[in-house]
């Protein structure tokens, strides 16, 4: 990741569980940056494009998405993200969740999501997922926000 | 609901139909007895006017005699006196024509009553004073011709035979009116046989006219209740396909829905479970550093180390972290099975023809392993029946149903598995027979149950081979049973359409 370590981790996970694990494992990869939770998509979408800390009108973030969130889909989500016009169409979504639909898959993808990942179904391979996901995390680029 | 409405007129017509039956046999029978009747009493009324007409035809002879016998014997009367007057032989001849044929007139007159007792008695004496008027006139006759002409005269002013020929004159008009009499009679019983054949006749009439008027009144309600029912069947088979239909999109829809549900049910338990099993492992990590820390301290300082803090993290926890391991991972393999199952369900079937010989010479090479292993063969019938099917799911069923007969062979003896097939009426059956462990009788309708395995639970597995084979199979269309006897071995019988159309399974 960025060498300034700016980068904001927002975590939209409903599961307090599964966000709990998801940090833990990606901090044994090494992953340091602050991470953001939500259980929801309304405070999420709203930390986003309004709070003065949120990537829309502060630095660099990456965005890590569960589908099935009580309020809202997480492809309504995406969609909201990498809009025409949004502040944070360029901010990498790697979406995390149980769903290994095809039709489900192809939909993020065309939506404009950066990686899609199926949660492992039993704790070993969903933890060594985590992790290698951290690792992928520390190499790739997050572009800056523009000005 | 619309269904129960044509049941009920189906019934009502029958019941129709029956009373109608009954009603319209009377009436005919009573129409044809009627019928009988008027000709009979026609048949009988002509035969009476015949007999009547001969009786009348009688009765007219007999006075027709009479008047002829009476007319002889005035004039034969009038020739005698005529013959004392002047002894001429015209009045002589004339009265021995008239006279001979007196007798025989009589005769006739006799033969035409002899039906009759009284006109018999008449006649009797007729021709008893006849006799006596015969006697008298020819001894007048004699007189005058032997000259003796005042003999005659004396004997006919004494009287004799005046008198006697106004007794036969009073017998003939007694006689004439005794025919007159009968006639009357006659007259009288033929007017009422007439009437009576006549009231018959117009009952008769009137019966058949009942009869006619109730029989088109019955038919024409007949006619139109057929034509409602008809109505009625045309209508419901019009609309049985859209039934039909809307049944089968309920039925998908239900189906449907009960995938929906596994497939959620399923995929939302799989979520905490992972939480469970990610913190069970967070505190197994946590418990070693604990137990290491034990040993750590007991080394350094063996007076702070309690026993309950030893077993704690030498044997309590480690021991609780287990058995939560093992109970999430079954229940891990229980979602996942339903998970699969409900994908399975939720596949397209896309049929293809498949080379059955091929498809079963691949499902045996990748067990070819564990048949080697426990010295087993399998043999696979030439000439099985050629299928137009899903192949992934023909591959699994039989994939599954094989599987299973090489895991629960008897160790006791060498294992012997077969597959056969054969057609029988548009679909397929294949038989697998193995000769394995078998399974209890009271279990065959269960092995195919999810979750559910029957006999010594020795081999690994959750009870959800059979249970998918079965879904697949209904979903193909087809049907599966097993025969087995305990001990013996046991045959799964699998029977799929030759060729999978997608309404013979229930699927979208």
């Amino acid at each position: 990741m960025n060498a300034h370590q700016s980068v904001t981790i927002v975590m939209i996970e409903d599961d307090e569980g599964h966000a709990r694990l998801i940090e833990k494992n990606i901090r044994r990869a090494g992953i340091s940056n602050e991470i953001r939770h939500f259980t929801d998509g309304t405070t999420a979408l709203d930390y986003m494009f309004n709070d003065a800390t949120g990537p829309a009108l502060n630095g660099p973030a990456l965005i890590l998405l569960d589908l099935n969130l009580p309020d809202m889909s997480g492809t309504d989500i995406l969609a909201r993200v990498k809009a025409e016009g949004s502040a944070v169409r360029r901010t990498p979504v790697v979406v995390l969740t149980t769903t290994d639909d095809k039709v489900e898959i192809q939909r993020c993808y065309d939506l404009g999501c950066n990686v899609y990942i199926t949660k492992p179904v039993n704790y070993e391979n969903f933890a060594q997922a985590i992790r290698q996901l951290g690792l992928f995390l520390s190499v790739i680029q997050v572009p800056d926000q523009e000005d | 609901m619309a269904r129960g409405v044509p049941l009920r007129a189906l019934v009502h017509v029958r019941d129709d139909a029956r009373s109608f039956r009954r009603l319209l046999l009377a009436a005919l029978a009573l129409g044809f007895v009627a019928l009988i009747a008027a000709g009979v009493a026609t048949w009988k009324s002509t035969e009476r006017s015949a007999r009547y007409n001969a009786l009348v035809d009688h009765t007219y002879q007999v006075r027709e005699s009479i008047a002829a016998f009476q007319i002889l014997l005035e004039q034969s009367e009038t020739a005698r006196r005529g013959f004392i007057l002047d002894p001429a032989p015209l009045f002589l001849q004339t009265y021995r024509e008239n006279a001979a044929a007196l007798y025989p007139q009589l005769i006739r007159i006799e033969a035409l009553a002899a039906d009759n007792p009284r006109q018999q008695r008449a006649a009797a004496r007729v021709r008893r004073l006849l006799d006596r008027v015969t006697a008298d006139r020819d001894r007048s006759i004699v007189l005058v011709q032997s000259g003796q002409l005042a003999e005659a005269i004396v004997g006919f002013s004494r009287g004799q035979t005046v008198l006697s020929m106004r007794a036969i004159r009073m017998r003939l008009r007694a006689m004439r009116a005794e025919e007159e009499r009968l006639l009357t009679i006659r007259t009288n019983d033929q007017a009422v046989s007439a009437t009576a054949f006549l009231a018959l006749l117009a009952l008769a009439g009137v019966l058949v006219v009942g009869i006619a008027a109730v029989s088109f009144l019955t038919v024409l309600r007949y006619t139109r209740d057929l034509g409602q029912s008809r109505a009625r069947l045309q209508e419901l088979n019009d609309t049985l396909e859209d039934q039909v239909a809307e049944r089968t999109t309920d039925l998908t829809r239900a189906n449907d829905e009960i995938q929906r549900f596994a497939y959620i049910v399923s995929h939302d338990l799989r979520s905490p479970l992972v939480n469970v099993m990610g913190f069970t492992a967070e505190l197994e990590t946590g418990t070693r550093a604990m137990a290491e820390l034990v040993d750590r301290a007991e080394a350094t300082a063996p007076e702070i180390v309690t026993d309950e803090a030893r077993f704690a993290a030498r044997e309590d926890l480690p021991e609780a972290i287990g058995f939560i391991r093992t109970s999430t991972a079954k229940m891990d393999r229980l979602i996942n099975a339903i998970l699969k199952l409900s994908r399975e369900g939720r596949r397209t079937i896309t049929p293809e023809p498949l080379d059955m010989a091929a498809l079963l010479a691949s499902i045996v090479a990748t067990l070819q392993h564990r048949l080697d292993e426990r010295g087993a063969t399998i043999t696979i019938a030439p000439d099985l029946p050629r299928l137009t099917s899903d192949r992934l799911a023909i591959e699994q069923v039989f994939g599954n149903v094989i599987e299973n007969a090489v895991k629960y062979l008897d160790p006791a003896r060498a294992g012997r598995i077969q597959v056969r097939g054969r057609e029988a009426g548009g679909r397929a059956i294949f038989e697998i027979e193995d000769n394995g462990r078998g399974i209890d009788p009271r279990d065959h309708a269960r092995v195919f149950d999810l979750f559910r395995r029957s006999g010594t639970q020795d081999q690994p597995g959750e009870g959800i081979g059979l249970a998918h084979v079965r879904a697949l199979t209904y979903r193909l269309g087809g049907t599966i049973d097993v025969e087995s006897v305990l001990g013996q071995g046991a045959t799964f019988r699998i029977n799929l359409p030759l060729r999978f159309s997608d309404t013979s399974g229930l699927t979208t």
